[in-house]
């Protein structure tokens, strides 16, 4: 968004997407859940929040341009009114593509009393990232985080949908080899979960 | 919103004063009763309140049995605050004006305080209230936060982040107002931004109108950027000619020149919005191509004296020698002659035109129309069957409990009258249905939408007609099932959509958009048909400028001012091209038109304008039809003469001189005057109002020139048909 104007240039913006140009890629599967979903609400508006879930585990991980696009398409709803709902929330990865691993380090009051920057910096010197940052191998990425709400098992992690805490720089070293020993990416395995959660029992692993 | 409520009235006080008030106004709204204002930013009127900015605070407190006040121990945003019996409101205290101070300072901390090169500098609602309630200087001494400048989000509409407030006014008109929801907030905090998906192309009809709302600088147009500040800028109000519904504009203008067009309220027709194409199409004012004198081709053979000259060129010409080389041409050429018109003549000018042309050339080769079917006056509705076309104006259209939207897209045809009808979906769950052969933006809220095979429009009104009104006679055979196959639309949907449709208080509209499809007049029919049957509504909308008043006026081959038949009819537009295509025409008058762009068979056009030995081309602009011309006379342009106007719901409005022509050119009016009486010597009309009187004289409803309602809304011409007859209507169902 730095692009500056001229004056007296023609300012035409690249158009959106149109409704039958866009590459549709939610798998049967997923369309199946997500017409569960509409179901539990009132309007389709209300199921954005989990067609996002929905999305971000179809499209790897990430919500891109193009899964924002289709989850609007497949609510009826306007592309940017999705896209404001998807970059309000930071547990929909809009901002960068995160790695197969996404480790988020609580860093607030408690667990930061208890020691959580020892492990921050360990897992940067150790990873060779910062926050936002994502390994070169596209393994693991980094983000500090404001109170995970489980300040008794202080210094805590988030991995997907795992609490890991309290840790020592020891337990973080086992925690990352066992996460490089899984071949499933805790990000798309939490969307999931989330998804799961949302859906009544006989609407989950529709055929 | 600014909505009453209900009707039942509580009383509540506002700094000690007693008032009554409906019950659940707004606080915001009840201030101002007595002439008090609450300082606001994201509050608008006709939105939903958000309660986003906290401008509007006041202290609130409740009477207690003792008489005592008992205030609530914090301020409350005004603008979601309904009143309730009790309440006391206190818009002045000392602590109000320390909340607003305190606001406006937090405002201000993200604001770049650029207002010497901003536009909205001098008419922004935070600098006046910060002004007014602001404090004098800010304790905020660190760096601003720091946002793209000058980001165009379209090719009208630059967003500028750092002034940007967040409000919400942009990102609710979308979704609220216009409905096409393409601004949203994206992210949260002080990161928060309102902005089109991914930054791309704002892809709205009425994206004009947040540049207004927004209370900063922030939403400002690209085409006015850095043009003028405002208090340069002088302003009359106006009248919108780039469609038929005849919005209410300012005509900002500096020095005769045309800046911008910003909404202005008339409850009636606009409320307040425009649609782009009449915000950002009136650049035409200041185009170098407008024609500024008239012209009279050197070779014309009056002027052989300046024999000098290349062949083929235009001589600029005085007005009389124009209407010498003219007259002659056309006097009493009778059929030998025709005249087409624009949209964009007034009133005062189509009158004058109809009778320079009967009277003075009498002939009756005259037409302003420029769709494919030209009804014959026979064949008119009102006529007809003796209905109404127009039976509602736009504002009712609130009032309906469901509408048939049919055929054309409605947001394209008739802008404003698509959001009225949107209006009644959002805030009155009015149920609608939309008939198209195409997807259009009414969709988005319609209750179902019919989508017919193209040509099959007729067919389909036939289907509602059968399961709305089964007794009406020839209707029988549309079953449901006939019209799946005629039309491609679902038997079951159309059941539904007569279900939904079904209830006293329908309306339909419809546009001369259908004049332009197959078997469009006939659809016509029998919508009319139906609304009839099941006591509706409909109307018949015209989509261009002031097409409404060239029909009233009688310019057209078979009929006079005021509806009455032409003895002997003339050519219609379709026959006059034809006629001069053939050289049969031995002179041919554009009037405000260029029928290369007016007319879908441009052959036909080039061969008419090549074939007529004599053409007067009479515009505003130059035009591709002048390549052709004997004789060029340039017009004023709407806002640069007086004139009164007649909108698609038959609304007639007065549009008083903004600015000075340019050149020589002159109203229409004062053109067709002028020949007339070289013609045929008579008592001059002298000006507009003059005129006006004339026609009021003679068009039944039409007001006169010191009709009061001319100051205000306008005045809605009534009814014509009042004897509806539609026993017509059992042939039209036949030969569909
Ligand atoms: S751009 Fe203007 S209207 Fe939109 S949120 Fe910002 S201040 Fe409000
Ligand atoms: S501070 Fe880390 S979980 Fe609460
Ligand atoms: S005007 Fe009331 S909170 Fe903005």
């Amino acid at each position: 968004m730095s692009e500056l104007l001229q004056i007296g240039a023609v300012n035409e913006r690249p158009k959106p997407p149109r409704a039958e140009d866009l590459n549709l890629r939610f798998s049967d599967r997923a369309v199946a859940e997500l017409e569960a979903l509409k179901t539990h609400y009132p309007n389709w508006k209300a199921c954005i929040l989990p067609g996002l879930w929905i999305a971000q585990r179809e499209y790897g991980g990430f919500l891109s341009g193009e899964a924002i696009a289709e989850v609007a398409h497949r609510l009826q709803r306007s592309y940017a009114e999705v896209e404001g709902v998807a970059t309000f929330y930071s547990m929909y990865n809009t901002a960068h593509v995160p790695g197969k691993h996404k480790i988020e380090v609580c860093t607030c009051l408690t667990c930061q009393v208890c020691g959580a920057y020892p492990l921050w910096e360990h897992l940067k010197a150790k990873l060779g990232i910062g926050h936002g940052e994502t390994t070169a191998d596209g393994m693991f990425t980094l983000e500090e985080v404001e109170c995970l709400n489980a300040c008794d098992r202080a210094p805590l992690i988030q991995v997907g949908d795992q609490y890991i805490g309290p840790l020592d720089t020891a337990g973080v070293d086992r925690l990352l080899d066992e996460l490089r020993g899984r071949s499933d990416s805790t990000v798309v395995q939490m969307a999931d979960v989330v998804v799961q959660v949302h859906l009544r029992e006989p609407e989950r692993n529709p055929t | 919103m600014a909505a009453v409520i209900g009707t039942d009235l509580v009383t509540i006080t506002i700094n000690d004063v007693d008032i009554q008030v409906p019950k659940g106004e707004l606080i915001v709204e009840s201030v101002k009763r007595l002439g008090l204002e609450i300082p606001i930013f994201c509050y608008h009127p006709r939105m939903k309140p958000v309660g986003m900015c906290r401008m509007c605070l006041v202290e609130v407190g409740f009477k207690q049995p003792d008489g005592s006040v008992r205030k609530m121990p914090k301020p409350q945003a005004g603008c979601t605050l309904p009143a309730s019996d009790g309440m006391v409101v206190f818009t002045d205290t000392e602590m109000v004006h320390k909340d607003r101070k305190g606001v406006l300072e937090f405002l201000l901390i993200n604001h770049p305080l650029d207002c010497p090169i901003c536009d909205r500098g001098g008419e922004c609602p935070l600098q006046n209230n910060t002004v007014f309630y602001g404090p004098s200087t800010s304790r905020y001494i660190e760096i601003k936060r720091h946002l793209p400048k000058a980001f165009p989000l379209s090719k009208y509409v630059t967003l500028d982040l750092e002034r940007c407030i967040q409000c919400g006014r942009c990102v609710r008109f979308t979704e609220e107002i216009s409905g096409d929801s393409q601004l949203a907030f994206r992210f949260r905090g002080a990161q928060m931004q309102p902005s089109t998906f991914q930054l791309l192309d704002f892809e709205s009809k009425f994206s004009g109108n947040v540049i207004e709302i927004c209370p900063v600088g922030a939403l400002t147009s690209a085409k006015y950027r850095f043009r003028a500040r405002p208090w340069d800028l002088e302003t009359k109000p106006s009248i919108c000619l780039e469609c038929s519904n005849g919005c209410n504009v300012w005509f900002d203008h500096r020095a005769s020149k045309f800046v911008r067009i910003n909404g202005r309220t008339n409850e009636a027709v606009n409320e307040e919005w425009t649609c782009d194409q009449g915000k950002f199409g009136h650049d035409w004012y200041n185009d170098p191509r407008r024609l500024i004198q008239p012209l009279i081709r050197a070779e014309a053979p009056e002027l052989t004296e300046s024999a000098g000259e290349a062949p083929q060129a235009f001589r600029p010409a005085r007005w009389a020698d124009a209407y010498d080389v003219i007259a002659p041409r056309f006097q009493s050429q009778g059929s030998r002659v025709g005249v087409l018109a624009g949209s964009k003549i007034s009133n005062e000018g189509y009158f004058l035109l109809q009778k320079l042309v009967r009277e003075q050339m009498k002939s009756n080769n005259l037409d302003h129309r420029w769709t494919n079917h030209l009804t014959p006056r026979e064949a008119r509705l009102e006529h007809k069957f003796g209905v109404n076309p127009r039976q509602f104006e736009i504002a009712e259209i609130e009032s309906f409990s469901s509408i048939l939207v049919f055929g054309g897209s409605l947001a394209d045809d008739l802008p404003i009258v698509f959001l009225r009808v949107r209006k009644a979906w959002f805030q009155n769950g009015c149920k609608v249905v939309v008939a198209s052969s195409q997807a259009t933006d009414v969709d988005s809220f319609a209750h179902l939408s019919l989508i017919y095979r193209p040509g099959s429009e007729a067919a389909l009104a036939a289907g509602l007609l059968h399961l709305l009104a089964p007794q009406t006679p020839g209707v029988a055979r549309w079953t449901p099932e006939a019209i799946q196959e005629a039309t491609g639309v679902p038997a079951a949907k159309l059941r539904e959509a007569a279900e939904a449709l079904r209830s006293p208080g329908m309306g339909i509209v419809t546009s001369h958009e259908m004049l332009n499809k197959p078997k469009g007049p006939d659809a016509l029919e029998v919508l009319a048909g139906l609304a009839h049957q099941v006591g509706g509504r409909f109307s018949v909308f015209s989509c261009a400028g002031n097409d409404q008043g060239a029909a009233d006026l009688g310019v057209l081959p078979d009929t006079v001012p005021g509806g009455a038949r032409v003895e002997s009819p003339g050519l219609d537009t379709r026959a006059i091209l034809g006629a001069a295509a053939e050289g049969q025409l031995d002179a041919l008058w554009l009037a405000g038109c260029n029928p290369f762009e007016l007319w879908p068979d441009r052959d036909l056009v080039t061969r008419a304008l090549e074939n007529v030995p004599f053409l007067v081309v009479q515009d505003s602009l130059e035009t591709e039809a002048m390549a052709y011309a004997s004789v060029v006379l340039p017009m004023e342009a709407p806002a640069e003469q007086d004139g009164t106007y007649t909108n698609c719901e038959g609304r007639v409005q007065r549009l008083r001189k903004v600015i000075e022509a340019p050149g020589d050119a002159k109203e229409a009016w004062r053109t067709y005057q002028e020949l007339s009486l070289r013609l045929h010597p008579q008592a001059p009309l002298f000006n507009p109002s003059e005129v006006l009187g004339e026609i009021s004289a003679q068009v039944p409803g039409y007001p006169g020139p010191n009709h009061e309602g001319l100051l205000g809304e306008g005045v809605v011409v009534p009814e014509l048909g009042s004897n509806p007859d539609f026993s017509g209507l059992e042939s039209t169902l036949g030969r569909l």
